[in-house]
């Protein structure tokens, strides 16, 4: 091979949190003879641990760098997750689960949707979720993984629910393991090329300077490096998602239940988040600070929590929005540094994650960084900004409350063109803007559209020309049969227990 | 209160060439309420969707769903199959490599491939190694379609078919007619408009005129319904797609080769297409090559030559008009790319199936994705001439879109950056590249320790090639085989 003769490129990342360690590891272990990594971080700076809930994307990125599943949810407290159960968003008293799958099946060309909408109209429907396997199981409080071949058994994917705090040391000790080079310190002074403004060193407190070719800049909100030291432009997303604080406040569980699925309820200046972990249960209060003030917001996150708290309310504060580069000069935004999305969709994870792995393809051969390479990069960072930004926006967007001041503006804001012409297209014909790069495909929409009461006045033409009676039967014979996979499938809690003991055994 | 759209009561389709054909087929089996007429001609043999005697395996899926069923094609319209299309010449004289399809190749394989190739050896007269059991199995000779039901050495070989453009059409014909799709020949005389920017009918010489909802034209490069249009407009890319003259051979000798040919020769492009009714020549020309050096290059005399202009139209779908095929694209014939495209546009269409009010947006939106197909087309064409000989034998081009960035990262780093609609998926684009001769990078992770599992892939890919050649028989057998009179059942 080569790339012995090539000079490692000295990649240093600062900050310890979910992101770095994330970055750090991932680099490690996929360039071993491209990079060597040190990572800068601080016990006196804290880490935000945000993403406890996550997407199953995280599934392929663990595997990829070898980690074992096992392990990994042990480490991490972790349990399953098969969707997101959304309360009150289009109305008071509603609720619909957007499930890691898929409702019904096509039939004809014609998507399940347009079928479900004929039955609707008729009055012959069950609720959508309940052609869907991944939302009845949720529903049920059962898992198990989906079966590999194209049966329904296969029509669902999963991810998880682990707690934060933990994800980060855990990344960080299999980090270390394979050679990543962890500095503890405070950076004081960031030293620049005259010539090209690139960043040559970070200075700490304690005198120690870390010389880089690239930075990874993983110092969250701060931003300490894009956008203190090199300014790069803010985009502000705050007018179409003014939530800009949590309140977070871990409790005991309340039931013996444990949930497969996250629990996002509509609050009056926001939403509550329940994660169900193994050993606990995550809540949190995502508010708009300017229709809710903090203490306000951690009585009502005291009140509404159902456990026994575990802890005082903690106050996280944030910023919708993202860098208008996450790559300039060289240094890389990943996770918060680069932007920021609030937590409804469980996003956070997964834009540090898609960072990292647009960074490791483009990463910089020969020893110098690419003009090309970085546009390319910061093409697809925006545009899968955009397109889940859109997404978090239509659950606010899309309802009928008008109970607080807080719905009200968001119910009567402008949204982007972008989702303007997705919400015509969905009111008018029943369709869904097709795309297959990015996040969140037909299914999402059509959970969230349906889920929060947006149905569209006219669907396809071809689910009313067939005979009614069979129609309403095949969709029986769909929720029959769901029924009686979820009915073959263990309980949560009790599969959990069943891997924990499968793992005890091998150990 | 919500409901479904009220269905099209008639739908006209313009052009009864094989596309046109097949669309109203399409369209009537989507709509059994609703009655489908295909008016008009057999177009011109510039409409290449209408005459290609080939396409890609969309195609096949566009069959299974349609009802048109692959023995049939085989049996009763000349069928063949393609495994894979050899490219010769593009990279330099001598230069030779393989499109097959599908996602099949390890990308482990893909990395090894392009450290062995990518690293600067000078492409070889000796062997390389194949990139795909595909090319193995053509190399060989040997392949029959797998059944689809079974799990077999075959089952994740794509393949393309191939026929005698005249007799599918024919059997077309007979679907559409089982089906209860109309048919008036005669020649349009106008156009009457309709509220707004809609048509309202058309007019037969002779012959009155046929009211309809909607329009579907698929007669070919004149578009005789959209370019009536008021808003109709072309893009133009000629500065990107170099040919000006195609010369078509009639049939040659019968030949049953898994594989058809793109070659680069000095006067252009020459493709050579397969079949049980003969080997199909063209040769594509730019406009200073003299017809005498295009007839001897093409070996073999031209039953017809076309001018080409190339270019899109601005918006395949205007009013109540939508086109599909040539009547959107015009652009040279190497490979299948005319019908594939139309065969998507026409699936594309049925996704999304108007009601008699037709929705703005549902027109933005399909025209979207179309154009994003033509352009993906454009894009795949173009490539050919952005080779190191392409610009040598037609000087250089424009490259349209994002492929100059897309032909940067795959030489720099083997990767093909994602866009959406392409007519291949980013394992094809990355096959038609190293077969045109671009010579591709590695992608930083195979700089590293990835030296194992290329060798756990190469023993694997052996074995399953092994496998295969031992369970595929001769072609030319299993071909008779199907032919035998005895087993040939009734259409």
């Amino acid at each position: 091979m080569g790339s012995e003769t090539a000079k490692r490129l000295r990649v240093v990342v600062l900050g310890g949190g979910t992101a770095g360690w994330m970055t750090a590891a991932g680099i490690a272990r996929l360039l071993p003879d491209l990079a060597n990594v040190q990572l800068v971080e601080s016990e006196d700076i804290g880490i935000v641990g945000v993403g406890e809930a996550t997407l199953p994307h995280i599934r392929g990125f663990v595997e990829r760098l070898g980690i074992d599943e096992a392990a990994f949810m042990k480490a991490t407290h972790a349990t399953y997750k098969l969707g997101i159960d959304f309360r009150d968003f289009g109305r008071i008293g509603e609720s619909y689960i957007h499930p890691f799958g898929s409702f019904g099946e096509e039939l004809r060309g014609v998507g399940f949707h347009h079928y479900w909408l004929e039955l609707h109209r008729q009055g012959l429907a069950r609720p959508l979720g309940e052609y869907s396997l991944a939302v009845a199981a949720a529903q049920a409080n059962r898992f198990r993984p989906p079966s590999l071949d194209s049966s329904l058994g296969s029509t669902y994917g999963y991810a998880y629910q682990f707690d934060a705090t933990l994800f980060g040391p855990f990344m960080r000790e299999f980090g270390v393991s394979i050679g990543v080079e962890r500095h503890e310190g405070v950076v004081t002074s960031v030293e620049r090329d005259a010539e090209t403004g690139d960043v040559r060193a970070l200075c700490l407190r304690d005198g120690q300077r870390i010389e880089g070719d690239l930075f990874v800049d993983c110092s969250g909100f701060r931003s300490v490096l894009l956008g203190q030291e090199l300014a790069v432009d803010w985009e502000d997303w705050i007018h179409w998602l003014p939530c800009d604080r949590a309140a977070a406040m871990p409790c005991t569980h309340a039931t013996e239940d444990l949930r497969p699925y996250t629990t996002a309820t509509a609050m009056p200046a926001g939403w509550r988040w329940q994660i169900p972990l193994q050993h606990r249960m995550g809540n949190g209060y995502v508010f708009s600070s300017a229709h809710l003030d903090e203490d306000a917001a951690c009585e009502a996150i005291r009140t509404s929590a159902e456990g026994t708290p575990l802890a005082e309310p903690r106050i996280l504060r944030f910023r919708p929005g993202r860098r208008a580069q996450s790559w300039s000069h060289n240094v890389i935004g990943v996770g918060l540094a680069s932007g920021f999305l609030e937590p409804l969709e469980s996003t956070s994870i997964y834009l540090a994650q898609m960072a990292i792995t647009y960074l490791i393809e483009l990463f910089p051969q020969d020893g110098t960084i690419d003009p090309r390479d970085r546009d390319e990069f910061n093409r697809m960072v925006d545009m899968e900004y955009d397109r889940v930004r859109d997404f978090l926006i239509l659950h606010y967007h899309a309802t009928t409350r008008d109970d607080s001041e807080f719905w009200n503006h968001v119910r009567t804001m402008t949204v982007p063109d972008s989702l303007a012409d997705k919400l015509e297209l969905w009111r008018k014909a029943g369709r869904i803007e097709k795309y297959s790069d990015g996040l969140f495909y037909d299914a999402s929409w059509i959970a969230a559209y349906v889920g929060q009461g947006l149905l569209p006045e006219r669907y396809d033409p071809r689910p009313a020309l067939g005979d009614p009676a069979q129609l309403a039967r095949a969709a029986e014979r769909l929720h029959e049969a769901i029924a009686q996979e979820v009915a073959a499938m263990p309980d949560h809690r009790a599969f959990l227990l069943r891997e924990a003991a499968r793992i005890a055994e091998a150990a | 209160m919500i409901a479904p759209r009220e269905p099209l009561r008639r739908i006209v389709v313009v052009g009864g060439g094989q596309l046109g054909v097949l669309a109203a087929i399409a369209l009537r089996r989507a709509l059994p309420v609703c009655q489908v007429v295909v008016v008009g001609q057999l177009p011109s043999p510039a409409s290449f969707a209408d005459w290609s005697p080939t396409a890609l395996p969309f195609t096949n899926k566009l069959h299974d769903r349609l009802g048109v069923a692959e023995d049939a094609i085989v049996l009763r319209a000349g069928g063949s199959h393609r495994l894979v299309t050899r490219y010769l010449g593009w990279g330099g004289e001598g230069q030779a490599g393989v499109l097959a399809y599908g996602e099949t190749l390890d990308p482990v394989l893909k990395t090894a491939f392009a450290r062995e190739w990518g690293g600067g050896r000078p492409l070889p007269g000796g062997p390389r190694p194949a990139g795909s059991v595909a090319e193995v199995l053509a190399d060989a000779g040997r392949f029959a379609p797998p059944p689809p039901d079974q799990q077999t050495p075959l089952s994740d070989i794509d393949y393309s078919l191939r026929w005698n453009a005249q007799a599918y059409r024919g059997l077309l014909i007979e679907h559409a007619q089982a089906l209860g799709v109309d048919y008036v020949e005669g020649e349009i005389d106008r156009v009457e408009p309709g509220e707004g920017d809609t048509i309202r009918a058309i007019g037969l010489a002779g012959q009155g005129e046929i009211e309809a909802d909607f329009f579907v034209d698929c007669s070919g490069p004149q578009a005789r319904l959209l370019a009536s249009h008021p808003q109709f407009a072309m893009v133009d890319w000629s500065a990107s797609l170099p040919t000006r003259k195609v010369y078509l051979s009639g049939p040659g000798a019968p030949m049953a080769a898994l594989e058809d040919r793109v070659s680069l020769l000095a006067e252009g492009w020459l493709v050579e297409i397969a079949g049980r009714d003969g080997l199909y020549r063209m040769l594509g020309t730019s406009e200073e090559v003299s017809r005498d050096a295009a007839l001897q290059a093409l070996g073999a005399p031209a039953a017809a030559v076309v001018a080409l202009e190339p270019g899109r139209v601005a918006a395949p779908w205007l009013g109540n008009v939508v086109a599909l095929g040539d009547a959107t694209a015009r652009f040279e014939p190497i490979g299948p790319w005319h019908l594939d495209l139309a065969h998507r546009q026409l699936h594309l269409l049925l996704e999304m199936l108007p009601g008699r009010q037709i929705e703005p947006l549902e027109r933005a939106e399909y025209n979207r994705r179309s154009v994003l197909m033509m352009e993906g087309v454009h894009e795949t064409l173009a490539l050919h001439f952005a080779s190191d000989r392409g610009r040598a034998v037609f000087g250089d081009r424009a490259l349209p879109n994002r492929l100059g960035e897309v032909i940067d990262q795959c030489r720099r780093r083997g990767r093909i950056p994602f866009r959406e609609e392409q007519p291949l998926v980013p394992q094809e684009q990355f096959a038609l590249m190293a077969a045109l001769g671009f010579k591709p990078g590695l992608p930083p992770v195979a700089r590293s320790a990835y030296q194992h599992s290329e060798e756990r892939a190469k023993e694997g890919f052996a074995a399953r090639s092994t496998q295969a050649l031992q369970f595929a028989p001769p072609y030319e057998r299993w071909l008779a085989s199907m032919l035998q009179p005895s087993r040939a059942p009734a259409g």
